[in-house]
C-alpha cells in the first residue's frame, strides 16, 4: 500500500477504476480531474477526514487493488459520521463569500449563451460588462488576494496550487476568447468559452471551498490567520468599498433583466 | 492597584526566560507577563503591542494539563470570571482598547463548557464590536470533565 501512496492518482485510477469510484463515494472528486498529477498520499491527506473514515477508505482502495490480499477490515458505522460545517477564520470566509457572487454570474451564463445564440447580432455591450465582471471583480479582486495573498502561506510548488494557478491561466484564456467572440461577431465561440469558464470556475471555486482553503488554514498559526485577516483588509481597503458593491449590483441588475426576459 | 503593589506592578518577562522546552523535566512557563487578571492588566502594556492575545477564563488553566504548551505559547494572556467579577463593562472597553490601541493581531476566548462561562465570549464579542479596528476572534471550549478541548471555531 506504501508504493501506491507515493502514485499519481490518475495513474492508479487508469489501473483500478473502482479506486476512482471509491474517491467519489468519499466525496473526493479525483476520477474528472483532468490533470491528476497529485499523490494518492496528498489526495487522501488533503482532505482531512476523521481518522476511522481515512482508514475505511483507504483499506477500501487496498481491498479493489489488491482483491486476495488478507486485509483487516476497520469497524466504522459510516452512518454516524456527520459531515461538520467547515469554520473559516474571517479573511477566508470572506474569500469564500465573495465565491457566492461569482457562483451568481456563473448560474447566468447558459442564459446568456442563449441569450447570444438566438439574438441576430450579438450584444457586445453585454458580453463585455459580463467581461468586465470576470475581470474586474473575480479575477483582479478575488484571484489576486489568492494568488498575491493567500496561497503564499503554503508552498507554492504544491501539486495543489499549481493547479489552482493553471485553472485562473485556463480560465483568462476562456475569457480572451470570449472577447474575441464578441469583436468578431461569432456566437460559437462566445458559448463556447463562457461555457467552458463556467464548467471550469465551478469545480474551481467547489475544490477551494471544500478543500484547498481548510487545507491551507490548518497548517496556519494564530499569528499568520490576523496577518493574512490585515493583508487582505488593506488589499480591500486599497481598492475601495465602491468596487465590490459595484459588482454586485451589477449581478442584480443582470439577474432581473433575465428574469424579465423569461 | 497603585504601582507599589507586586501583585497588580506591570512586569513583562524577557523573551528567553521563557524559550526551550523539555518535556522529560520539569517544564518551562509560558507565561511572559505580569499581571494577568483583566481588572489588573493595563490594554496598552507593551506585552500586548501586536501581539495574538488569550482570554482565557479563570478554571480554564486548571482544566487542561497541557495549557502552557498547546495554548498560551506565544500569546499575551488576560483572564477573568465572567460569572463572578464585577465591573464588566470595563472588560468590554479594555478589550476595545486592546484592538484599538494596541493592535491585538488576534483574541482567543478559551472558556470552560458550563453555560455562564458563554458571558466571557460575549464580553469578547461586545469588546470587537465596540473597536474600529476589526480583527480575527477564535472561541475555545473546554470540557470540564477530561480536560478536553471540545470545540475550537473563530466567531
Ligand atoms: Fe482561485
Ligand atoms: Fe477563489
Amino acid at each position: 500500500m506504501e508504493k501506491i501512496m507515493s502514485k499519481d492518482i490518475r495513474a492508479v485510477i487508469d489501473q483500478c477504476p473502482e479506486v476512482g469510484r471509491l474517491l467519489e463515494e468519499y466525496g473526493i472528486g479525483c476520477a474528472p480531474c483532468s490533470v491528476g498529477s497529485c499523490l494518492v498520499s496528498d489526495v487522501v491527506g488533503i482532505h482531512g477526514l476523521d481518522p476511522q473514515t481515512e482508514a475505511t477508505l483507504m483499506y477500501k482502495m487496498e481491498k479493489a487493488l489488491y482483491p486476495d490480499r488478507d486485509v483487516p477490515e476497520p469497524k466504522v458505522d459510516l452512518s454516524k459520521i456527520v459531515p461538520k460545517e467547515i469554520n473559516y477564520s474571517p479573511a477566508v470566509k470572506n474569500l469564500v463569500d465573495e465565491h457566492v457572487l461569482i457562483k451568481r454570474m456563473l448560474a447566468l451564463i447558459p442564459t446568456i449563451a442563449d441569450f447570444v445564440e438566438n439574438s441576430e447580432t450579438v450584444d457586445k455591450d453585454l458580453i463585455l460588462s459580463c467581461v468586465d465582471f470576470i475581470r474586474g471583480y473575480a479575477d483582479k479582486f478575488h484571484h489576486m488576494k489568492e494568488e498575491d495573498i493567500f496561497f503564499k502561506y503554503v508552498d507554492e510548488q504544491s501539486e495543489i496550487i499549481k493547479i489552482m494557478y493553471e485553472d485562473h491561466d485556463t480560465g483568462r484564456n476562456h475569457v480572451r476568447n470570449v472577447v474575441e467572440g464578441a469583436e468578431n461577431g461569432n456566437k460559437a465561440q462566445i458559448k463556447e468559452h463562457l461555457h467552458g469558464y463556467r464548467d471550469l470556475l465551478t469545480q474551481h471555486i467547489k475544490k477551494e471551498d471544500e478543500i484547498l482553503y481548510p487545507w491551507i488554514e490548518r497548517q496556519m498559526t494564530d499569528n499568520q490567520i490576523g496577518e493574512l485577516f490585515q493583508r487582505c483588509s488593506a488589499a480591500d481597503d486599497s481598492v475601495g468599498e465602491e468596487l465590490p458593491r459595484r459588482y454586485e449590483k451589477f449581478i442584480i441588475d443582470l439577474e432581473e433583466k433575465f428574469a424579465k426576459e423569461n | 492597584m497603585s504601582d507599589c503593589c507586586p501583585g497588580s506592578k506591570t512586569m513583562d518577562f524577557n523573551e528567553d526566560d521563557a524559550q526551550g522546552e523539555d518535556e522529560t523535566g520539569a517544564r518551562q512557563s509560558q507565561l511572559k507577563q505580569w499581571p494577568i487578571q483583566l481588572h489588573l492588566v493595563s490594554p496598552q502594556a507593551p506585552y500586548f503591542q501586536e501581539k495574538d492575545v488569550l482570554l482565557a477564563a479563570d478554571c480554564v488553566p486548571f482544566a487542561l494539563a497541557d495549557f502552557h504548551k498547546d495554548h498560551l505559547k506565544g500569546k499575551s494572556l488576560a483572564i477573568g470570571c465572567p460569572k463572578l467579577d464585577s465591573d464588566q463593562e470595563i472588560y468590554v472597553d479594555k478589550i476595545a482598547s486592546l484592538i484599538d490601541d494596541s493592535k491585538i493581531n488576534t483574541l482567543t476566548v478559551m472558556i470552560m463548557q458550563v453555560p455562564c462561562c458563554m458571558g466571557l465570549s460575549q464580553i469578547a464579542k461586545s469588546g470587537a464590536d465596540k473597536a474600529t479596528r476589526k480583527i480575527p476572534l477564535k472561541q475555545i471550549v473546554v470540557g470540564v470533565e477530561g480536560g478536553q478541548v471540545l470545540s475550537e471555531e473563530w466567531l
